[in-house]
């Protein structure tokens, strides 16, 4: 690896997540109740422990984390629980005011 | 499903499916409930034939209200279930009886149950991979199953959710083997249905919560409070509730609502306070003589904070809980029946009674600048508290609380609301050693504070992200940005951002500060009442 230099941005992050304190927020960030660990590119968190990684805006890529149930607690998953979830928007990222949240709970 | 309201709407309702049936007259739960499931559910789950297991799969597991209120949801979404309001209710209180989780069970989880924010678990690796990279530790920790029905909970998983097992590194290891032959295993020892905890407080007197408890708590944007709640049974496991009482700075506070109690000591109530929907969810302790929990908003379950309440005539708080040497302050003692003179211990001189309510009483107090430093205990004639004030020499260093925090963007005309995150002050001394850090420290608790924000790293700074994610106000409420996208950033990328929070405490001439962690995310289209 010490011939190798980072080439492009992402590869230079790779390297500068190697430190200790940095492994430790990373490790924090995702365990926080709530968030996904699943950082395949990452919901809350890159795989990086931060956001350079990420899908952003979240809105133009939405529709794949929700097709494919990528983050079923984040994220409703149209392929099994919510198929009818964005059927009214077919643009996330231009209609993404008309999104609705999934509150489960609720009891009539 | 209920994908078209807001979220503010839905989660005053969703509250209500455990506080509710308000309206409806006692009846015997047990009795409903059951008939209930023999009526609804075994069109599909079948009699055993075995008196200690009577139904299928559903006299296998154990849950807490909010765990079995999920169960019922997930039936009527996937599987036809059809069951009026009143129909739930008497089901989640008749299983939440039957087959709940002793106090014991429940402990090591009820922040999840509190829907506290900002908590890290320490999860088993045995889990960390298989449950928890969707789930909290709380989700799965806080049911009991035997070992066929946490197998079956493996294939439910494959059944509903099917890339559950590229989540389980399907990729990497054969996933599915390890959940069956290890993890279930696994969680059938550690979360075991059948538990000598359960059994044992299925035989144990209930507590009794009817009468006056005197309460201390929190709430950001409002500060500390007490309030004397009465509880007054209407119906077996079920309270009108009221809360009188103070804020620390004076206001008054002023709530009622009811209550409904499962599995003898799981407190739900829900109330209106000075005009705010809030929900309580307490544990009684096993001898009925506290009440502890949180408080929160109903709509915003992140703005609440900590309840503690003490059955009859006792000290429940003080605030501030510590004095400077030499220095000259109110001090708020809360507590239920208090008479008598206060004393503040050993070179704490109470200059003067202030105000005595039913809550409270205020005194001005002054703590020589010969005291010693260390714990006092408190006392209101014959009622005593031990080791409740500080007095210290100066304050060594600030710890903000939470030390990890999550807030997500939301609002701009959307559906999905902002959260919000709140923080505290937390003091210590040096201590005898006069090193700041260790063991010897001594908890001064919260203190006021000035609030800002400064980027987290170089990356949020180069992004800009303190313009953009959000702004904190003097109460040490951060609000986030607004959701969408924006086009004043690169690649129109959300309001997201890394922050730090930082506390600035004035001692003296000297300003300490503290700093914590602040990551503001995208939202969460979710919402359960088990994360």
């Amino acid at each position: 690896m010490k011939h190798l230099k980072s080439f492009n941005k992402k590869a230079k992050m790779l390297d500068q997540t190697t430190s200790p304190d940095q492994v430790e927020e990373v490790v924090a960030m995702q365990s926080v109740v709530g968030c996904t660990s699943t950082n395949d590119p990452g919901w809350e968190v890159d795989p990086f422990g931060g956001l350079g990684s990420l899908c952003q805006p979240m809105e133009s890529d939405l529709y794949g984390c929700a097709d494919a149930c990528w983050w079923p607690a984040q994220v409703p998953d149209t392929m099994s629980n919510y198929p009818d979830w964005s059927q009214d928007v077919s643009k996330a990222n231009e209609d993404w005011r008309k999104l609705d949240g999934i509150f489960p709970e609720e009891q009539k | 499903m209920n994908n078209n309201k807001s979220k503010h709407a839905l989660l005053s309702v969703s509250a209500l499916a455990l506080i509710g049936a308000m309206l409806t007259p006692a009846v015997s739960w047990a009795t409903d409930g059951e008939t209930v499931i023999q009526e609804k559910c075994l069109s599909c789950h079948t009699r055993t034939g075995n008196p200690d297991a009577p139904y299928s799969r559903i006299s296998e597991q154990r849950k807490t209200p909010e765990g079995w209120q999920m169960t019922l949801h997930r039936m009527q979404l996937r599987n036809g279930l059809v069951l009026s309001s009143e129909e739930t209710q008497a089901v989640i209180r008749y299983l939440s009886d039957e087959q709940g989780l002793a106090p014991s069970e429940t402990a090591p989880f009820r922040y999840v149950l509190e829907q506290k924010p900002n908590i890290v678990e320490d999860v088993d690796p045995a889990y960390a991979e298989m449950c928890s990279r969707c789930h909290s530790n709380a989700r799965f920790g806080l049911q009991r199953r035997t070992e066929g029905e946490w197998k079956e909970l493996v294939n439910t998983h494959m059944a509903i959710h099917p890339t559950t097992e590229l989540h389980a590194l399907a990729r990497d290891r054969r996933w599915y083997d390890i959940a069956l032959n290890e993890t279930a295993p696994k969680l059938a020892m550690d979360y075991a249905f059948n538990d000598a905890a359960w059994k044992k407080w299925q035989t144990m007197a209930r507590p009794a919560l009817q009468g006056s408890w005197s309460v201390s708590g929190f709430m950001p944007g409002k500060g500390d409070y007490s309030a004397i709640l009465t509880a007054v049974k209407i119906a077996d496991d079920k309270y009108s509730v009221t809360m009188i009482g103070h804020y620390s700075d004076g206001s008054e506070l002023r709530g009622n609502g009811t209550a409904n109690v499962f599995s003898g000591y799981e407190w739900r109530a829900g109330l209106m306070l000075d005009g705010v929907s809030v929900r309580q969810v307490l544990a009684a302790s096993e001898d009925g003589s506290s009440l502890t929990g949180r408080m929160y908003q109903s709509a915003h379950d992140e703005i609440g904070g900590d309840l503690n309440a003490v059955s009859g005539n006792a000290i429940v708080g003080l605030s501030p809980s510590a004095l400077k040497q030499g220095e000259t302050s109110r001090v708020t003692i809360s507590g239920a029946y208090l008479k008598g003179s206060v004393n503040l211990g050993a070179g704490v001189k109470v200059l003067k009674v202030l105000s005595r309510d039913a809550d409270r009483i205020v005194v001005e107090a002054k703590a020589s600048a010969s005291a010693a430093v260390g714990m006092r205990d408190v006392s209101v004639g014959g009622t005593k508290a031990k080791a409740l004030l500080a007095v210290y020499d100066s304050v060594a260093t600030i710890q903000v609380s939470p030390p990890q925090s999550l807030a997500r963007i939301g609002g701009n005309g959307g559906k999905i609301p902002k959260v919000q995150s709140t923080y505290r002050a937390l003091a210590f001394s040096a201590g005898a050693d006069g090193k700041p850090g260790t063991d010897d420290d001594m908890r001064l608790g919260y203190m006021p504070a000035s609030w800002s924000l400064k980027p987290q790293n170089e990356v949020a700074e180069e992004d800009r992200d303190l313009e953009f994610a959000g702004t904190i106000d003097s109460n040490g409420i951060f609000t986030p940005g607004d959701t969408g996208l924006n086009p004043q950033r690169k690649m129109s990328t959300n309001n997201v951002g890394m922050l730090k929070v930082v506390a600035s405490v004035k001692d003296g001439n000297n300003t300490i500060e503290g700093e914590s962690d602040l990551l503001v995310a995208v939202p969460s289209y979710i919402k359960r009442a088990i994360q």
